[in-house]
């Protein structure tokens, strides 16, 4: 049995705070590229934190994501269009959506164990998209624009902030406290979780529905940004895939594993910009070589090298 | 509206569709049967043969449904390296593994299709590929009467090896109790690389035939991967002529969904019908599995 170092919640949250209280100065430090560069970071840290939280702890592999962010962008999109809901409200509308459709879904994704789920949210966002695409009422296939112009880069950069951070916070307060003894015992063995009185049907869905909310607001702010918004790319298999890759690469269950994923791959994304399909077909080699020789990321080789030099100098 | 005889042709279109798409979603069944391993490639591998088939008919000039043969062999030939030496060292790690892995191989087929051939949408142009067939009320291309009647023999033959060749005896035995059966002396890990590549060589002919009657491009995977895993789940998994069925109700229903709600809508039944199979009638796409 190996030993899982616990931070305290407390001081992890503190770090996350003093992180949120820092960038949210940045905007007046870094130029017009790196708020662009950090906007998409926060965005797919979000996704990444979600992602993370279902697979590392529930034993959910998704392949949905799209369909979450999708959603927010459409949710988004029909409340600031029609209602003139402010912003912060729309995101809460938004998550509350993601969460929404992830219980709706739920019956029909949960019924089977493991590979199934995989398979029913590749299926699901397919499903959704191919509706959104057909659907003329939801702008069909041309897509809808946002009525308002959309808030300058710096405001968007802090609203994605904001919202990457409550991603970090609702993570930190699943896994570092008695939540997730729940959340392993599911994931390690769900019968015999179920023998101890846990109901792994209850613990999923929740999982479920925090990363699918969380999933829909950052589509919100993604879609906001763009001004307008189109099925093909707001429910792209593309998200799923990378935050998939993100995931895998800085290593899944990690709780920092998320943070250096997105990093990895936007800093991959920015060195290929120039090849977006060797930039996938690489990203898919990455993937096949990290799950092979190392299945818990670069989070896990730091860990495993960090251990070595200590037993090296100890020695 | 549309009249009876575009209705009826339309439907009749359906099915044969649907048996040539019988034939990738059986060889989606069976690798999930014996690996447990759900292709997320699979319909890529069936574009590897409709690439496979296009480029054949290009430089040789040969007809790529007399080339089927080779054009299964070499794809599944593609596939033995991809389990050796990729997936069989996963085979202690679960399935999830695997699973990526295919998904990561899927991506990157997708990728080096558009880089090594353009996102072109193409098809295979055989001479006899716009000719007519006519019977009765009902006209439907003459390709898509040839390659179904190719996948109903294909069908059938994959039906015999696995009912009634040795092969099939260890292959079933794998499926039902992989441990059991390699405590009898089944060499497990070889029906498994064997049957990965009689798999994908089926999603490779099926490839073919598709490309053939109808056009494909290097993003055509993943609808040609849920339909078939629709098709896996309707007609129940390890059920070889119950994945024929499923194909040809799969493809009615299409074309019903298409004359009823417009073109666009004929993927969107497939998805739809795969969750709710998955919802009301799971067991037949999880028979054995604990």
């Amino acid at each position: 049995m190996k030993r899982e170092k616990i931070a305290p919640a407390p001081r992890e949250t503190a770090v996350i705070l003093v992180a949120f209280a820092v960038l949210w100065f940045a905007p007046a430090f870094i130029g017009e590229y790196g708020l662009q560069l950090g906007f998409r970071t926060l965005i797919y840290l979000t996704l990444a934190e979600g992602w993370n939280l279902m697979a590392g702890s529930a034993g959910l592999v998704s392949l949905g994501t799209s369909c979450f962010v999708g959603l927010g962008a459409y949710v988004a999109y029909g409340l600031l269009n029609g209602l003139d809901l402010p912003l912060p409200a729309t995101l809460v509308a938004c998550a509350l959506s993601g969460a929404a459709l992830a219980a709706l879904v739920s019956p029909a994704l949960f019924r089977l164990r493991g590979l199934y789920f995989t398979v029913g949210t590749l299926a699901l966002a397919e499903l959704l998209r191919l509706i959104m695409v057909n659907l003329s009422a939801f702008g069909g296939a041309t897509g809808i624009f946002l009525k308002n112009d959309p808030p300058a880069l710096p405001i968007l950069f802090r609203y994605a902030l904001a919202v990457a951070v409550i991603a970090a916070l609702t993570v930190t307060l699943c896994v570092r406290t008695r939540a997730s003894v729940i959340l392993r015992s599911v994931r390690d063995d769900e019968d015999a979780a179920a023998q101890m009185g846990v109901r792994p049907f209850r613990v999923k869905l929740a999982a479920f529905m925090l990363a699918s909310a969380l999933a829909a607001m950052a589509g919100a702010v993604q879609a906001v940004k763009l001004g307008a918004i189109e099925p093909y790319g707001m429910f792209g298999l593309q998200w799923s895939i990378d935050v998939l890759t993100m995931v895998i690469i800085g290593g899944v269950g990690a709780r920092l594993g998320p943070l250096v994923g997105a990093l990895f791959v936007i800093a991959l994304g920015e060195a290929l910009a120039d090849y977006p399909e060797a930039h996938i077909a690489i990203a898919g080699v990455i993937l096949i070589v990290l799950i092979r020789f190392a299945p818990r990321g670069i989070v896990g080789l730091a860990a495993a090298s960090g251990h070595t030099v200590r037993r090296r100098t100890l020695a | 509206m549309p009249d009876l005889g575009v209705a009826s042709s339309s439907i009749v279109s359906g099915v044969l569709l649907g048996g040539m798409l019988a034939l990738a979603a059986l060889g989606l069944s069976i690798v999930l049967g014996v690996m447990r391993l759900v292709n997320l490639a699979h319909g890529d591998f069936l574009l590897v043969g409709a690439y496979a088939g296009f480029f054949f008919f290009t430089f040789t000039g040969v007809d790529p449904l007399l080339g089927l043969p080779v054009i299964a062999l070499f794809v599944a030939a593609l596939a033995i390296p991809v389990y050796r030496y990729l997936l069989q060292p996963l085979a202690e790690r679960g399935a999830e593994a695997q699973m990526m892995t295919m998904f990561a191989i899927a991506i990157i087929l997708e990728n080096v299709f558009v880089l090594a051939f353009s996102a072109d949408t193409r098809s295979i142009g055989v001479s006899y590929a716009a000719l007519p067939l006519t019977l009765g009320p009902v006209t439907v291309p003459l390709v898509y009467v040839i390659g179904f009647a190719i996948s109903l023999v294909a069908i059938l033959a994959v039906h015999w090896l696995v009912a009634r060749t040795a092969f099939g005896r260890d292959l079933r035995a794998s499926a039902a109790d992989a441990e059991a059966a390699a405590t009898i002396g089944v060499d497990v890990n070889r029906v498994r690389m064997l049957t990965f590549a009689l798999g994908v060589a089926c999603a490779g002919i099926g490839g073919t035939l598709i490309g053939t009657a109808f056009q494909f491009s290097p993003s055509s995977g993943g609808a040609y991967l849920l339909n078939s895993l629709a098709i896996v789940v309707l007609g129940g998994l390890g059920n070889v002529l119950g994945t024929l069925f499923g194909g040809l109700a799969l493809g009615a229903l299409q074309s019903v969904g298409g004359l009823a709600l417009g073109d666009g809508y004929r993927d969107l039944v497939g998805m739809a019908l795969f969750l709710l199979v998955l919802a009301f009638r799971p067991e037949g796409f999880a028979r054995g599995r604990r």
